[in-house]
């Protein structure tokens, strides 16, 4: 009982990063219908700035996460603007291609001029924490998820409530009719990846105060946010932040029972599952369903 | 859509290209064959890839997993149930594609990104199982095929032997791609490419032509994942069912010219041959050149080289920039 809760507890915490991770790989894919291959990419590249930054300055991780937000909110705007923007209408294999060779050169980038070891930021509260019962609850990492919740839910009531938001959400719907009331589509897309790759940086910052990170876990990254948004459903935040706690929790109890990483196994099947039977997601609605692809 | 339809060029040129490959061994050295090997088994592969992903249109992200299905079953059969490889070879490719039958009737009524995260998330899947099943497979720690000493079941056949190998299947994908470009079968998977609800109306079936494409591009797949699998003698899940293969397939057939017969033939022995000389030229930074000239390729040439060759030769222009005009936002 007491490993079932205290597994129970360390999923949700872990979930929740992974629904920091997922977010805006899943507003991408609602949007802008591009899969962010390199966004596993970003993650890490964000716990590189923070990690960096804690090094050489000694910034507190947590001001190292806002820089490493919006320095790739910047790279972000800058590589849909200069380079997706001109396949949009491309084939989906082109789109896919194109992040995948943006991934190799993120990864290997980070490889040569980082080397590919394991690191993780010092905190002064990583280690500490406090228990309830028998259950330890870790400060980093209850940080981490509290972060996390904070910033999905800025990001909703960004794209919910703010005039900008309302041309994402409308450029997701029917591109052609957003440009005809006069919605600036090539910079709205790209705003909406660098909102996305703001958020990767600063889960990838958040992620290397609790745990060891290294540029080839940016695949792993990658696939979680696959996991993440499908669950969720496309483009829905708060459906990202519950398939990230799903998806941690079960994992977590995996773990706990199952022999060796079958647990993968059963994530991978549960998103096949998921993907087939029910594709707008375990509580999404269907809200991307009737987009409008011409224009 | 074959390269070149009214120039006779083009099956002189097969012809001859054929015919140096096969004397190749009689004057290249040991390290020329194993790369012209690897040539030729991404060509296969691409060409394999084409079938469901090219003229069909339907983008597999997952078929490395028939890739590691073959070349797993012929290292369950020689080490547990002590076949040999040739028996357990078309063993392999039933199984490729009996599992492809197996993973479409759900997959492939999916589409776009959806059908292509769905394959992806089988071949992960798939990997983890085998991964698990470590007293059939061995698990992580690999399962190693008998080919030496007096225990071997098929001992173990040489370098010039497994150029020719996947030569061979090399010749029969392409062989295949190019019955299937022509026939009746082809131009219904071209119909779903470009409408696949007006295809239906037309009275095709698509669920079993879209099955049959899957089951045919898996069997190929599987195929050249034996033979990758006997010439490694040693194979591990993690680089039987590397997401990196179905990427090299989807790349080469895409950038080549996806849904044309020659196009990912050409893909392949481009980027193969460039991936090789940037692994001698360039040691650290291979990856981050490799990876800038896909996304360079991909902007400027999205309907692939060969379609922006034979286009710039018809119009006797380079229009680098007119691709661009036509997809960007």
């Amino acid at each position: 009982m007491e490993r079932f809760a205290q597994s129970t507890v360390y999923g949700l915490l872990q979930g929740g990063l992974y629904g920091l991770v997922g977010v805006g790989f899943s507003l991408v894919w609602g949007v802008t219908n591009i899969v962010n291959l390199a966004h596993g990419a970003l993650v890490v590249a964000g716990a590189y700035i923070a990690w960096e930054l804690n090094a050489t300055f000694g910034l507190d991780p947590l001001l190292g996460m806002v820089v490493a937000g919006l320095v790739l909110f910047g790279m972000g705007y800058a590589v849909q603007r200069g380079l997706i923007n001109l396949v949009m209408n491309a084939p989906i294999f082109m789109t896919l291609l194109l992040t995948f060779g943006l991934e190799l050169v993120v990864v290997n980038g980070l490889v040569s001029t980082l080397t590919g070891d394991y690191r993780s930021i010092p905190t002064g509260y990583a280690s500490r924490g406090f228990a309830i019962g028998e259950v330890r609850v870790p400060y980093g990492r209850l940080v981490g998820f509290g972060l996390a919740v904070v910033l999905t839910v800025a990001l909703a009531a960004f794209v919910g409530r703010t005039r900008t938001g309302r041309a994402i959400r409308a450029t997701g719907m029917d591109r052609g009719a957003a440009r005809l009331m006069g919605v600036p589509v090539a910079h709205v897309y790209a705003v909406t990846f660098g909102l996305a790759a703001a958020l990767a940086g600063a889960a990838g910052a958040v992620i290397g105060t609790v745990t060891t990170f290294s540029p080839a876990a940016a695949g792993g990254f990658t696939l979680r946010s696959f996991v993440v948004a499908v669950l969720g459903g496309l483009g829905n935040m708060w459906g990202a932040l519950a398939g990230g706690v799903l998806l941690g929790v079960v994992e977590a109890w995996g773990g706990q029972y199952l022999s060796g990483t079958l647990v993968n196994a059963i994530a991978f099947a549960v998103l096949v599952a998921v993907l087939v039977v029910r594709p707008s997601g375990l509580l999404g609605r269907p809200f991307y369903e009737a987009r409008v692809e011409a224009g | 859509m074959i390269l070149g339809r009214k120039v006779p060029v083009v099956p002189a040129g097969t012809g001859l290209v054929l015919a140096l490959a096969l004397a190749a061994p009689a004057v290249a050295d040991d390290a020329a064959l194993r790369t012209l090997a690897g040539v030729f088994m991404f060509a296969a592969l691409a060409s394999a890839w084409n079938i469901i992903g090219g003229f069909a249109g339907y983008a597999s992200f997952g078929n490395v997993v028939f890739f590691g299905v073959g070349g797993y079953t012929v290292a369950v059969l020689m080490v547990h149930a002590g076949w040999a490889f040739w028996p357990a070879l078309p063993v392999a490719v039933a199984a490729g594609a009996a599992y492809a039958a197996l993973v479409g009737l759900p997959v492939l009524r999916l589409r776009g990104h959806y059908f292509a995260v769905a394959t992806l998330g089988v071949a992960e899947g798939t990997r983890e199982v085998v991964l698990n099943l470590s007293h059939l497979t061995g698990g992580g720690a690999g399962i190693t095929m008998p080919v030496l000493g007096s225990r071997a079941t098929t001992s173990y056949p040489g370098n010039t032997a497994f150029y020719y190998l996947f030569l061979a299947a090399l010749v029969l994908a392409v062989a295949a791609a190019s019955a299937v470009s022509r026939s009746r079968f082809g131009y219904g998977l071209r119909a779903i490419h470009d409408d696949e609800q007006g295809a239906a109306a037309t009275g095709i079936d698509t669920t079993r032509v879209k099955l049959a494409a899957f089951a045919l591009s898996g069997a190929l797949t599987a195929l050249v994942g034996a033979l990758f699998a006997f010439q490694q003698v040693t194979i591990y899940p993690e680089r039987l069912f590397s997401v990196e293969i179905t990427v090299l397939m989807v790349a080469m057939a895409v950038i080549g010219g996806a849904g044309t017969v020659l196009g990912p033939v050409i893909g392949a022995a481009g980027l193969q041959l460039l991936a090789e000389y940037l692994r001698q030229r360039y040691l650290n930074l291979h990856l981050i050149v490799f990876g800038s000239l896909v996304v360079a390729v991909v902007v400027l040439m999205p309907e692939g080289v060969v379609s922006f060759a034979t286009g710039a030769w018809r119009e006797r222009r380079l229009g680098l920039l007119d691709t661009v005009r036509r997809y960007r936002v």
